[in-house]
């Protein structure tokens, strides 16, 4: 098929599809960057159990193949009598595996802190809830600007599982598949979804790269 | 005064006094048996659905089941390292092209990394699986997903690659240069197998995107560690188990490559400390 | 010289192990109001780690140390209060590397003492324009030289108006031509009547400024004596063979 032609037939559907792909990312994104924040919280306590959890959950999805941990929950979380639809199983699979990875950003963030600022924290008699506000957090989320966007993106292309179940409208991914199992969508119908995330992907860098210049710390 | 280095991760909390251990021992009590509980529901949750019957799990005794399961690994391992060559070798050349001094081939090269790194896997295996027979042009599976998985991970080898050879010190190259010898073999000889030692950590860490990336083989009809899996769960009727058992497969193989990684980053960062 | 023989800061029988190393051999230490006290010792004596127990930035395994009199609190609240009355300079300066030198001294102020905004920052450009890098207040730490960081980081401390001043090796990490400045700035804080407790290299700061000198060896006090008699006439072998080994090169 032809540009003309595809837009001709599908131009609402790339559209829904190009809402879909940037919604699920969106809510996949604020999912991880909340779990892995908490998961991160767990990772630096001094509270043992939660960290030994916490450095289980990395591991584990960190090494998950989308794929895989997608296929648990689609099919066999129903033998557990436990339905959930398409969506909300795409959501959770394209939330938890980057919430292991955002862990691994923050903790690096913390990691840049020099550990004498904490100490000069404390001596000035600011309290650890003080430390962790003035000095951790805002130096921690700084040099994580990159990271995350990069995350961001990461999210974006895993949420392209949606195309291995049946969602309602679809997803980029998922309306490549669709058009070219229906009719012979030629390459075309491929680029126009690769233009799509590959724009957003451009965009998302560009934004990243703007706000780390603005909020770099230098050392 | 000691020498061992602190991370700012151990610092964020002081030695606890009287108060924060006691404080330490109850919250560390309550997350135990928070943490008990949830396994205890995770597991009666099995039970009551009748998951933990001996027959979900006994196959797994058997050796049988782990040869055909060891097969599709194989299957797995082969498509993912031929990708990871395909990958390695198209990354190369993006390379040479992102850091050439002709404005077009570098402009292309930068086009295609972004091009690559911005599209999910799946999208350029449906174009394979897909799009291509359109044209008449008949593959075999395991191309379909080799392929794909190497396209989408060039761009980052490339860019890999890259920051290894920016990584490498001038005056490597003047040196080389002042031997008389000719800018290609200056890079080729001298420069290049420099910047590789520097990115192995990095050039390991994608292999496990590209190992995860082939777990979509199933979509191509390619027999790999997912597809034999489908196998073992219709023979047993047991899917809930085996899905299981493989995905602790692909986290423990990816696991061990991370430590792979990190290893060898570790090993190459104490000798540059040293010098500095 | 004293104002009063109540000690600001006395140490009793302290005693601290990091595993197997015993880093402070019960010290016995008093200081006074308006005195400066100079800790000296080869690297490794444990003279760090007693400038570092008084904030109880270091935890001690036994013995007491008290703050005007009271006993250091162990945690929460009343440690972070403490910390407020005791300033504490670093070898490594330490500025908060995302804040602007002028937030480096309001941060304090602001947070701890609850100091409106607007005076703090009147209060803190007069502190860094005593210490001379007042040009300086809106760039970070990293624009700036060694010696004008540790200058803000002496600032940052006196925001806090503290009653004691702890200096940790405050030249150690300068190149040579800014420890001088630094130095100065001590002198004039030393020579206003603030106490102060310096753990140093620089034999002259010590011999001109110190009220008293503490000679410290493997994680005991070897000897403590006036700077002039220390320096001209040490009464132990191993503080004679140190002051040797520093004027040997």
């Amino acid at each position: 098929m032809s540009i003309s032609q595809l837009l001709a037939q599908y131009g609402e559907e790339y559209l829904a599809a190009l809402l879909t792909t940037w919604k699920l990312t969106a809510i996949c994104f604020l999912a991880a960057f909340v779990i892995g924040i908490l998961i991160t919280v767990m990772r630096v306590s001094p509270i043992r159990p939660l960290r030994i959890f916490a450095e289980l959950y990395v591991q584990i999805f960190r090494n998950i193949p989308g794929a895989s941990l997608l296929i648990l929950l689609v099919y066999a979380l129903p033998y557990l009598n436990i339905l959930l639809s398409y969506f909300i199983c795409v959501t959770i699979a394209a939330s938890l595996i980057p919430a292991a990875f955002c862990s691994e950003y923050l903790m690096a963030g913390i990691n840049t802190i020099a550990p004498g600022q904490i100490e000069a924290a404390r001596s000035l008699g600011m309290t650890f809830s003080q430390t962790i506000r003035r000095v951790v957090i805002p130096q921690a989320l700084r040099s994580s600007v990159l990271p995350l966007t990069n995350l961001l993106t990461a999210t974006m292309l895993t949420t392209a599982l949606a195309s291995q179940v049946p969602m309602n409208p679809l997803d980029l991914a998922g309306l490549v598949s669709h058009i070219n199992t229906h009719a012979v969508g030629g390459v075309m119908a491929f680029l126009i979804s690769a233009a799509l995330y590959c724009a957003t992907a451009v965009v998302i860098g560009q934004i990243g790269t703007r706000i780390d210049q603005k909020v770099r710390i230098l050392r | 005064m000691s020498s061992v280095r602190i991370s700012a991760r151990d610092m964020l909390y002081e030695e606890p006094g009287p108060k924060a251990k006691r404080r330490i021992r109850i919250v560390t009590g309550i997350s135990l048996a928070a943490l008990a509980a949830l396994a205890a529901a995770v597991i009666h949750r099995f039970y009551i659905t009748g998951q933990l019957d001996p027959r979900y799990w006994s196959f797994f005794a058997r050796g049988t089941t782990w040869t055909f399961l060891g097969k599709g690994l194989l299957g797995t391992m082969e498509a993912a390292l031929m990708a990871g060559v395909l990958a390695f070798a198209a990354g190369f050349f993006l390379m040479l092209g992102r850091i050439s001094s002709i404005r077009l081939l570098r402009g292309l090269c930068i086009a295609l990394i972004e091009f690559t790194r911005g599209v999910p896997t799946l999208l350029f295996i449906y174009f394979f699986f897909l799009v291509i027979p359109q044209f008449g042009i008949q593959m075999d599976a395991f191309w379909k997903i080799s392929i794909p998985v190497a396209i989408s991970a060039c761009g980052v080898v490339a860019e890999v690659l890259r920051s290894g050879v920016n990584a490498v010190p001038k005056g490597q190259t003047e040196a080389a240069l002042s031997l008389g010898m000719r800018g290609r073999s200056v890079f080729l000889k001298v420069v290049f197998p420099q910047a590789i030692r520097f990115v192995i950590p990095a050039l390991i860490a994608e292999l496990v995107i590209v190992v995860k990336d082939t777990t979509f083989a199933y979509v191509v009809n390619f027999p790999d560690l997912m597809q034999n899996a489908k196998v073992l769960i219709s023979n047993y009727d047991a899917l809930l188990s085996v899905y299981l058992v493989v995905a602790v497969i692909y986290i423990v193989i990816n696991y061990l490559l991370n430590r792979l990684s990190d290893r060898i980053a570790a090993k190459q960062k104490k000798p540059a400390e040293r010098r500095a | 010289m004293n104002e009063t023989r109540e000690p600001i800061i006395s140490l009793r029988h302290v005693d601290k192990h990091f595993g197997a190393l015993h880093v402070l051999k019960a010290i016995n230490l008093d200081v006074y109001k308006g005195e400066v006290v100079v800790v000296i010792g080869p690297s490794g004596s444990g003279k760090s780690t007693l400038c570092r127990t008084i904030n109880r930035l270091e935890t001690i395994d036994s013995g007491e140390i008290l703050f005007e009199g009271k006993p250091l609190p162990l945690e929460g609240k009343e440690l972070a209060a403490l910390r407020s009355h005791i300033g504490m300079v670093f070898q490594s300066f330490n500025l908060f590397a995302h804040m602007s030198i002028l937030d480096n001294v309001t941060l304090g102020p602001v947070d701890v003492l609850h100091t409106p905004k607007k005076e703090a920052r009147e209060e803190a450009r007069r502190l860094l324009d005593r210490v001379g890098v007042l040009s300086q207040e809106s760039k970070v730490p990293a624009q700036l030289s060694g010696g004008q960081q540790q200058r803000a980081a002496i600032a940052r401390s006196l925001a806090m108006h503290p009653k004691v001043m702890l200096f940790d090796e405050p030249t150690s990490a300068l190149d040579p031509e800014m420890i001088g400045e630094v130095l100065d700035v001590m002198t004039t804080l030393a020579a206003d009547g603030m106490t102060m407790v310096v753990v140093t290299h620089e034999m002259n700061f010590a011999r001109r400024v110190a009220s008293r000198v503490i000679f410290m060896d493997s994680g005991s006090i070897v000897e403590e004596a006036a700077p002039d008699a220390f320096f001209t006439n040490p009464r132990t072998e191993r503080a004679r063979s140190f002051l040797q080994s520093i004027h040997g090169h």
